[in-house]
């Protein structure tokens, strides 16, 4: 009987200690994946002063000795001219839901005709899909400008547009996974019901298909906050044409100016980050199954 | 959900009207525009690239340019400028990227001419006599080789100087007092008593070496040391005496332990701030931040004197010969764009805006260092005693022991002074690892590889 | 159990695969060859057959596109067909100048010359002067290219259009009125409806994805370098030149080269497994019975990725940065002595500082992704398995050790060789982390952490450099194909065993 209740609460105890353990690391691992995220936004904050001027770079101090929100004026305001952030904001903002939309429109298409339609060459498609994708992606930004100088399109939105969901149909390996799992059966009753394909594809596949189409709509959208290289070789000089990679980006890295503006950086950081994060967020169920449904199908 | 979509692209279409029709290059004429009827000349843009420190400068001086203009010919000036804010120190490439979208005016430093000018050129030699004139009577002597490039069998002069830099010694005033930072050696005692290092260097490229390799005799301000001489690649040389015993000299400095600290671009500002070093050479564009590091502390000089010791004695060179510090003194120019669709404007505008005038405006305005070689007596903002007049003046006096960068004849002279591993193998001599390069010997051969390279690029040593 | 050893026995047998696979590669192009040969043999035959079979209208197609089709009365497909085939010899024929190169059949010879006209200005005595354009030899690469597809487009539009008027032909035949160009669309709805889906993506992954690559692949042959600026110098074809140099020769690609993949392959190895084992730790613990608010810890870790990287990477640059707080605290708590220059990233003097660092702050940004799948994996592990093992009497331990890992492991494999590919060619860490820093010495390009990736971005972005980044890319790209094929045959084999069970 003793011996029954000390088992019992050794068990209980080494249960106790294994949460505990469990809690610990949990809380240790969370600080360190927080830590630099901690540190732009207490940077985005920081208000310190050497001889009247504001401090915009690296500092030493984890923790800001003073808090405010000069480097959001200086942000917004744009003194300089030459940052003009709220520019950038919406140029990010129009290429990324026009990428959106072109791109899922794309993407969908090749992975459903890849998954439910047959056709000739099918394989072969599949194939070239998977080879094309294996290049490194901005071997062809030059190529890429030639084309755009040709029809005139450097130096513009549409321009980017155009790069960000022209290749789109080459990424529907995801996609393609999600369809396969939907049961042929059911296309094929609706085809003894006398639908087409077209039909079939709009009325009965993509209602079925919401998290998918979020999940690469999703990806699509955030895209354009995300690239520094491609649109810095398309918009060239121009900065009111930026997006607001691209303008963050050089802010940190662009010219020789010896000190660089950090803090205004860590400010344009958290505005962008808001919107981006919360989309992510609120649609992180879907971003599971979307990247589970690539793995499992592999 | 559709519905969301809906809206949000219906939001989005507005904006995109909105913003796209707002014009993609913007005016910034002033409201005060004016709009007398030119019958056949269509406004057009000129496009200019500054760097972004003096991009509003150059802005309202383009349209000071308009109203002089007017004033001059009587009628408008029928077109608009638009100043973007490119890096100079990128800008020769990003023309060359794709020329057509470049820039009609733009600056850069005098060393990208070789590779501007190649092939067919893609930038426009001067013409017209009165910028030939002015290009010739205000700017210093030195510069006067190294904005000249060859182009269908003729010499014409490519760039137009309107700044110049050198590099100058940052100092901390709490260590250094004025007698010791006149020589290394008065420097060096002075990190001794305070326990400090010395010096601090931005990088060890071909850049930073070069207070030593381009040191001249104090009093006959000569050195043996060529480097494509006259834009010939031929006229390089640096196997002579006094090089060797320079870099003895260096060698010494460096490996001294209060000497030389191995840094890095990021590293001085953080050495100077912890007072670990209490020195550091570096240009203009070091000046924030050796400001921010220093605060009321920093001290401007012109690069120290040093003296050959016995140990340090070779060759001709005997012990006591005092050496002055070296560096190189390059200068920013205008370029302008060949097949500009401005062009008969152009060199006038250049005429404007390198003038003295608007150089000391510059000046003011920007703390643009000018190329006039007066500036330093006949401009009034010399007078006034502050840190960046100090800057400036120290820099002015650097030229007299300065050469601008050789590099611009040909592009590959670039490459090979910097990126073939020469300033490596010069770094080895200085930092003496292992005693490799104790002797003379040792350093004569290592700096017969160093010519190698600099002459064909190829480096030959095992 | 058999995974873990072959991801041991694949390390070692890799050299005799490799070897075993050129083998193989060899017997497949030569196959490919003869299947080529034969097909294209038979090809004639068809063709030739079509052509006497067909009826005089669809004889007339091969001359005039459309012919056929007016010949059956399908007046529109018949004008759409006319009018390309006359847009194309318009087009070809006219050569207009875009750009000063002329698109046409002129872009063949400029394909094959790249340009002759060398340009230069000429002055006049008067201040007059003359600007004589040089030839653009990348635009002419380019539009030669170009022209090629457009040949290509048009045989087949052209082909398309005999067959539309054959298949009228054989609908006559057998009693079937010729399609009306109503009937076309609608079928494109239906039974054609691959056609419809696929059409706009292919002419965007076309004009976009295939014609740069090629692109970049020719440039590979040709000595298109900082030297030889397109409108400035002319620039020439130099076959395998650029290729041979990376053996012999003493450029910046052949002493760079090895170095650079060997810590591109290491890094892609190290990367991986750190990312895939710890995502997959991580995913266990959250998912322990005892841990309360899973969402909550799930959350924490995956707004690292909702962050864009050039935001995370650059904050992790400046927080290990000399002036930054991460050595400020290093120095507080007496680790680093006060004034010390010790550099973690860019500049450190010992290399293998900087890719330890890399490594560790990859872990940082790759491990909740991992951690995402795993977790979504775990939630689906078919119950059956669990009920089936209770039945047997196994204890919860076991049951773990045995089903859940298993079985993750399993099913995440096919992304742990993805994820090596893709690692292999992962350019924002290093490049936002050190930039490829520190420097190699020599004057090289490639630093001690470039990947070849990011090597490949200086040499065409920055030094302008771009048949010796096209080597790369291809290199690179021949380097993640094979990779790709290699694993692509064992996880065929590898879904064949039943390890599962």
């Amino acid at each position: 009987m003793i011996k029954k209740e000390k088992k019992f609460r050794s068990v209980k105890a080494s249960k106790l200690s294994s949460t505990i353990f469990s809690y610990i690391t949990l809380g240790i691992l969370s600080i360190i994946w927080l830590y630099p995220i901690l540190w732009i936004i207490l940077s985005a904050f920081r208000v310190e002063y050497r001889d009247g001027n504001l401090i915009t770079t690296v500092v030493g101090n984890y923790f800001p000795k003073g808090i405010g929100f000069e480097n959001f004026k200086l942000l917004f305001e744009n003194p300089t001219g030459n940052n003009p952030f709220i520019r950038w904001f919406t140029n990010t903002l129009i290429v990324s839901v026009f990428t959106f939309i072109l791109s899922t429109l794309f993407t969908l298409s090749v992975a459903y005709v890849m998954s439910k339609l047959r056709f000739p060459m099918r394989k072969k498609f599949l194939g070239i899909a998977i080879i094309l994708g294996l290049f490194p992606g901005f071997m062809s930004m030059i190529a890429i400008y030639y084309i755009l100088k040709a029809i005139s399109l450097t130096g513009t939105l549409y321009a980017l547009i155009l790069v960000y969901s022209a290749g789109a149909g080459l990424g529907f390996y995801v996609a393609k996974g999600f369809f396969d799992i939907i049961p042929n059966s059911l296309m094929e009753s609706a085809r003894l019901d006398g639908a087409t394909n077209s039909q079939i594809f709009t009325k009965i596949v993509l209602p079925l298909s919401k998290p998918i189409i979020i999940y690469t709509a999703l990806l699509a959208f955030i895209g354009p906050w995300m690239d520094f290289i491609f649109a810095k070789v398309i918009l060239g000089t121009n900065r009111q044409m930026y997006t607001v990679a691209v303008g963050l980006y050089e802010m940190m890295y662009g010219e020789q100016v010896s000190s660089s503006q950090f803090t205004v950086f860590a400010a344009g950081s958290v505005v962008v980050a808001i919107p981006i994060v919360t989309l992510f967020l609120s649609m992180q169920k879907y971003y599971v199954e979307g990247v589970t449904a690539g793995a499992v199908k592999g | 959900m559709k519905k969301l979509l809906l809206l949000l692209t219906l939001v989005v279409s507005v904006f995109a009207f909105v913003g796209c029709n707002k014009q993609t290059t913007e005016d910034i004429t002033t409201a005060n525009g004016t709009n007398a009827p030119t019958t056949t000349v269509e406004a057009g843009t000129i496009k200019v690239w500054v760097g972004a420190e003096s991009q509003a400068f150059y802005t309202q001086k383009l349209e000071d340019y308009k109203t002089y203009y007017q004033e001059q010919n009587g009628v408008a000036f029928p077109h608009n400028f638009l100043v973007e804010a490119v890096d100079t120190g990128s800008a020769a490439g990003i023309f060359l990227n794709d020329t057509e979208q470049g820039a009609d005016i733009f600056t850069a430093a005098h060393d990208n001419l070789g590779r501007l000018i190649a092939g067919s050129s893609a930038v426009m030699p001067v013409l017209t006599p009165a910028l030939q004139a002015q290009i010739q009577n205000d700017n210093p002597e030195m510069f006067q080789n190294v904005i000249k490039g060859s182009l269908s069998g003729q010499e014409f002069t490519f760039a137009v100087p309107y700044v110049a830099q050198s590099l100058v010694l940052y100092y901390n005033k709490a260590y250094i007092n004025e007698t010791q930072v006149q020589t290394w050696e008065g420097i060096l005692e002075a990190a001794t008593t305070a326990g400090k290092k010395a010096l601090a260097l931005s990088g060890t490229d071909g850049f930073n070496n070069s207070f030593i390799l381009l040191a001249r005799e104090d009093g006959t301000k000569e050195t043996s040391l060529r480097l494509y001489e006259d834009g010939v690649l031929e006229n390089t040389f640096g196997t002579g005496d006094d090089t060797i015993a320079k870099l003895k000299w260096g060698q010494d400095f460096f490996t001294h332990p209060n000497g030389v600290v191995s840094s890095s671009s990021t590293a001085w500002e953080v050495q100077l701030q912890t007072e670990s070093t209490i020195a550091f050479i570096g240009g203009a564009w070091h000046f924030d931040s050796a400001q921010d590091s220093l605060g009321n502390n920093l001290g401007i000089a012109v690069l120290p004197k040093f003296t050959i010791t016995e140990s340090q004695a070779y060759g001709d060179v005997e012990a006591g010969t005092v050496f002055q510090s070296g560096s190189f003194y390059d200068t920013k120019a205008f370029f302008m764009k060949k097949g500009s669709a401005y062009q008969e404007y152009l060199e006038d505008i250049l005429l404007y805006l390198t003038s003295k005038e608007v150089q000391e405006e510059s000046f003011e305005a920007a703390n643009n260092l000018p190329t006039y070689k007066n500036a330093l007596t006949e401009f009034e903002a010399f007078e006034e005693d502050t840190i960046e007049i100090q800057l400036a003046k120290m820099q002015l006096e650097m030229a007299e022991f300065s050469i601008p960068q050789p590099f611009g004849a040909s592009s590959k002279f670039n490459t090979y002074y910097y990126q073939k591993g020469a300033p490596d193998l010069i770094l080895e001599i200085l930092e003496n690892n292992g005693g490799n390069y104790s002797t003379f010997a040792e350093i004569l051969q290592q700096m017969q590889y160093v010519e190698t390279i600099w002459k064909t690029g190829v480096n030959e040593k095992p | 159990m058999e995974h873990t050893e072959d991801r041991k026995n694949k390390k070692t047998s890799v050299i005799s695969r490799f070897l075993s696979f050129f083998q193989k590669i060899g017997n497949k192009i030569l196959k490919f060859f003869i299947n080529l040969y034969k097909s294209i043999i038979n090809g004639f035959k068809k063709f030739f057959a079509r052509f006497m079979d067909g009826s005089i209208g669809t004889k007339l197609s091969h001359l005039i596109m459309g012919a056929g089709n007016f010949y059956h009365k399908q007046f529109i497909k018949g004008f759409i067909y006319l009018a390309l085939q006359f847009g194309f010899f318009f087009l070809m024929i006219t050569s207009p100048t875009v750009n000063n190169t002329p698109i046409g059949f002129k872009s063949l010879g400029n394909l094959i010359t790249l340009g002759t006209e060398e340009g230069g200005i000429i002055f006049n005595p008067d201040f007059t002067f003359e600007i004589i354009p040089t030839d653009n030899s990348m635009l002419m690469l380019l539009f030669g290219v170009i022209v090629i597809g457009i040949i290509a487009v048009y045989i087949i539009a052209h082909n398309s259009s005999i067959k539309s008027s054959y298949k009228a032909d054989l609908d006559k035949r057998h009693n079937k009125k010729p399609t009306s160009f109503k009937q076309d669309i609608k079928s494109l709805l239906d039974e054609r409806f691959h056609v419809a889906l696929l059409t706009p993506a292919l002419i965007g992954i076309l004009v976009f994805t295939i014609l740069p690559t090629i692109f970049m692949i020719l440039i590979a042959f040709t000595n298109s370098d900082k030297e030889h600026v397109a409108g400035q110098q002319l620039i020439d074809w130099v076959g395998f030149l650029n290729f041979s140099n990376i053996f012999s020769g003493t450029g910046e690609i052949s002493r760079r080269f090895l170095p650079v993949l060997s810590w591109t392959l290491i890094w892609a190895f190290f990367a991986t497994f750190t990312n895939y084992i710890g995502g997959i730790l991580l995913a266990l613990l959250i998912n322990k019975k005892e841990v309360k608010f899973k969402k909550l810890w799930r959350t924490i870790f995956v707004i690292t990725i909702a962050l864009p990287q050039f935001v995370t990477l650059l904050a992790m640059r400046s927080l290990l940065m000399n002036q930054g707080p991460v050595h400020q605290m290093l120095i507080n708590i007496g680790i680093l002595a006060e004034g010390s220059t010790f550099e973690i990233l860019q500049f450190a003097s010992n290399p293998w500082t900087t890719r330890i660092a890399v490594i560790l702050i990859n872990v940082w940004i790759g491990v909740p992704y991992t951690m995402l799948m795993t977790s979504g994996i775990l939630m689906n592990v078919p119950s059956e398995l669990y009920e089936a093992a209770q039945i047997d009497g196994a204890t919860k331990r076991q049951a773990f050790f045995n089903i859940t890992i298993p079985y993750i492991v399993f099913v995440t494999t096919p992304y742990l060789i993805t994820s090596f590919i893709g690692n292999i060619t992962s350019f924002n860490v290093i490049f936002l982390l050190t930039g490829g820093l520190p420097r190699a010495g020599g004057g090289a390009i490639a630093g001690q952490t470039d990947l070849l990736v990011t090597w490949l971005y200086k040499l065409t972005i920055e030094q302008n450099d771009y048949n010796l980044g096209s080597v790369i890319a291809i290199l690179t790209f021949i380097i993640t194909a094979s990779a790709t094929l290699i694993s692509y045959r064992r996880s065929k084999s590898f879904k064949e065993e039943d390890a599962f069970q």
